[in-house]
């Protein structure tokens, strides 16, 4: 262990073999042990400047390692909260389309679609779809469109609306439309729709009475049966 | 019934025409605006939303707030059908008569439109009649334009290199309920 002026060190092998040592723990990412044998080695001469600056080499590496692990971690922790998220906002977006034309069978073979709300192109024909499909999926004889909640409807859609009335009645049951209101009802006398066939009430209370009147009417035990 | 303006910018960058023309009646003494991102259904349906109940707070009736909410939602769903994605920005501005102008700006990076004159018409879009199977196809009734021209005072479409612009105006006097 003494330099010798050629540039020559002369080591104990024991000393060697454990930096090897060392040095094998670290490419298996054990820092901990690797440490711990480097730094119990107590000479202090040039090859210890070596094992010194390997020293501070690992424990610099030892440190990035950890912050990448828990980067990763907190980004796995992100991630997983993003999804449940996610799939939170699908669940409501799902909610969403099916509250915007809750279709609600009142009554054994009455179905209601409340409208509430905007009613644009879009929705408008979404709406006849379900309607229609939900007509006959129930075997419905009446079907009570309800737009007491609707402000404003463009022409063209309030005209759809018609068309929809007309379509149901296509596939065998009756369609009535209540809760017209005032601006409405202006609206659909402006654009000249022919209402003949379509019957209007003024409540949802009105048509469901309506319906009920006629139905007992036409089958006078249908009521019980119905009102099981 | 909308006036319809109509502008081709070949050369024009998109920024120089960012800003609505000042809304026709009146000065406006109080303006603010919102912009709503657009690029799927859940936005056409939160800018709906945000529309109506932004116009109410600046004392709309609420039919014109209505108006103005569709206005914003079938301009959204062409972003959505046609434009790719884009936003939608809504101005309130309150006029000298004490009024509500209010403007819908909607900007999409999509195709020019085709032709204007032919995507105004009810049922069909920029190249022509829609058919039964091409409306299931992309759902509505193809009467959207149609819808924002008759609930706007004036529609100014305005096709830029990368993209368009439709600013529809609601300024004339709201009857207050």
């Amino acid at each position: 262990m003494a330099n010798d002026g050629e540039g020559v060190i002369a080591i104990k092998e024991a000393r060697l073999m454990r930096v090897i040592e060392a040095l094998s723990y670290a490419s298996i990412e054990d820092y901990d042990s690797c440490l711990n044998l480097l730094r119990s080695l107590g000479t202090t001469d040039e090859f210890a400047e070596l094992e010194t600056a390997f020293t501070i080499f690992i424990e610099e590496l030892a440190e990035a390692k950890r912050q990448l692990r828990e980067a990763l971690l907190s980004t796995e922790v992100a991630n997983r909260e993003l999804a449940a998220k996610l799939a939170t906002i699908e669940m409501q977006q799902a909610a969403i389309r099916d509250l915007s034309t809750p279709i609600i069978e009142v009554w054994s073979g009455v179905l209601c679609l409340p409208v509430v709300g905007i009613v644009d192109s879009q929705r408008s024909a979404d709406m006849t779809e379900t309607l229609l499909e939900t007509i006959i999926a129930k075997q419905a004889r009446t079907a009570i469109v309800d737009i007491t909640g609707i402000d404003v409807m463009d022409t063209k859609t309030a005209d759809h609306f018609i068309k929809m009335a007309k379509a149901v009645r296509l596939l065998g049951a009756d369609c009535i439309i209540s809760g017209i209101n005032p601006g409405i009802a202006q609206t659909l006398t402006h654009i000249g729709v022919d209402l003949t066939g379509i019957r209007t009430l003024r409540s949802l209370r009105d048509a469901l009475q309506v319906h009920l009147r006629e139905t007992e009417q036409l089958h006078p035990t249908r009521r019980l049966e119905a009102g099981h | 019934m909308g006036t319809l303006i109509q502008q081709h910018e070949p050369g024009a960058a998109t920024s120089a025409s960012a800003e609505p023309a000042e809304p026709g009646l009146g000065t406006a003494t109080a303006a603010t605006h919102r912009v709503f991102a657009v690029d799927g259904w859940n936005d056409v349906a939160i800018a709906r939303h945000q529309a109506r109940r932004l116009a109410r707070e600046h004392g709309t009736s609420p039919r014109r707030a209505g108006e103005v909410a569709i206005v914003v939602s079938e301009l959204a769903s062409n972003i959505v059908k046609y434009g790719v994605r884009g936003e939608i920005t809504l101005h309130v501005a309150t006029t000298a008569a004490g009024g509500v102008a209010l403007t819908v700006v909607a900007r999409d990076v999509g195709p020019p439109i085709h032709d204007v004159a032919t995507a105004l018409r009810d049922g069909y879009d920029d190249r022509g009649p829609l058919d039964a199977a091409a409306l299931a196809r992309r759902g509505g009734l193809g009467t959207g334009l149609g819808a924002v021209m008759r609930l706007a005072d004036s529609v100014e479409v305005r096709q830029e290199p990368g993209g368009k612009q439709i600013i529809a105006t609601l300024a004339r006097t709201d009857q207050r309920a």
